[in-house]
């Protein structure tokens, strides 16, 4: 059976390098983007199952990058989770209105976001 | 906020922002719990994660969680994130400031299974937090007298700590 794919995209290598430690420990294939441009770019280029996105980036922020994903047919249905230290009401209404399926907010907690992976990939 | 023609539950049609302001305001983070013996308005944003709000009308004490998981398993930190942690902090939180448990009242929002390849899925999380929530009231024989539960949306909940009102916004 293929992995399924997981793309994260965040502008720091400090939650980037947590989420794939967190992750290894499931059996995924996990691919990686630093700003909301290159993870429109990967989503279209890699057909993932699912997407974590940061929301405050350089070059495209992850609202812009998820509004794009939405407006794409090839990434509309592709389950996106929001991962981000932007905790307050609006940032959060902002994010669902956006179309993402969850938040989870920074720091990470790995029961949480596994939990919430294995249950936007139907495991 | 606006009642939703799909309402199983507490929507209510007038909008809280007039009887909010006579309240303090307070947002309610994932994973926390907020209790008060004052009045107020506690917003919080729900996808899968569940809130339970519980008051007593007779001392007008309540409060409300929002927790994210259903239960702790051990593993990790016991915190309110966890269905079973929140629901008996929030009880305790609750009685230490003088809410008679044979008073309190129940309501029950979120829940939601936002991915439309997965909605019919039985288990999804949002309903492990729901089932969970449901036991737990059931166990602790507290009346639940309002719910909006499940369904495909996040939502924007308000919830008045003294008299139990609630409103839901659709996200």
């Amino acid at each position: 059976m293929t992995a399924r794919k997981i793309l994260l995209v965040d502008d720091s290598e400090t939650i980037l390098q947590m989420e794939q430690m967190i992750l290894a420990k499931e059996s995924y294939e996990l691919l990686v983007a630093r700003d909301g441009a290159e993870g429109l770019a990967r989503a279209l280029e890699c057909n993932p199952d699912l997407i974590l996105m940061d929301v405050v980036m350089p070059r495209m922020g992850g609202f812009e990058a998820l509004r794009q994903l939405r407006g794409n047919q090839r990434t509309r249905t592709v389950p996106v989770v929001m991962v981000t230290t932007k905790a307050e009401a609006e940032s959060i209404e902002t994010g669902y209105a956006s179309g993402c399926n969850d938040y989870i907010v920074k720091p990470i907690d790995s029961i949480e976001l596994i939990a919430k992976v294995r249950d936007l990939l139907g495991d | 906020m606006h009642p939703s023609s799909k309402s199983i539950s507490d929507r209510r049609a007038s909008s809280p922002t007039d009887e909010a302001s006579k309240r303090a305001s307070a947002y309610l983070h994932p994973g926390q719990l907020f209790v008060s013996a004052d009045s107020h308005a506690v917003t919080t944003i729900l996808g899968s994660c569940v809130a339970v709000c519980l008051w007593d009308p007779v001392t007008r004490i309540g409060g409300i969680n929002h927790f994210l998981l259903p239960t702790f398993s051990g593993a990790g930190i016991a915190s309110p994130r966890f269905g079973n942690i929140a629901v008996k902090e929030l009880l305790d939180q609750l009685a230490q400031l003088g809410g008679q448990k044979r008073n309190l009242l129940a309501k029950l929002f979120g829940g939601a299974c936002v991915l439309e390849a997965f909605r019919q899925r039985q288990h999804h999380l949002g309903m492990q937090n729901i089932e969970v929530a449901r036991e737990l009231l059931q166990s602790e024989s507290i009346p639940l007298v309002g719910h909006d539960v499940g369904g495909q949306r996040g939502r924007k909940l308000i919830f008045h700590t003294d008299d139990g009102a609630a409103w839901v916004k659709v996200l």
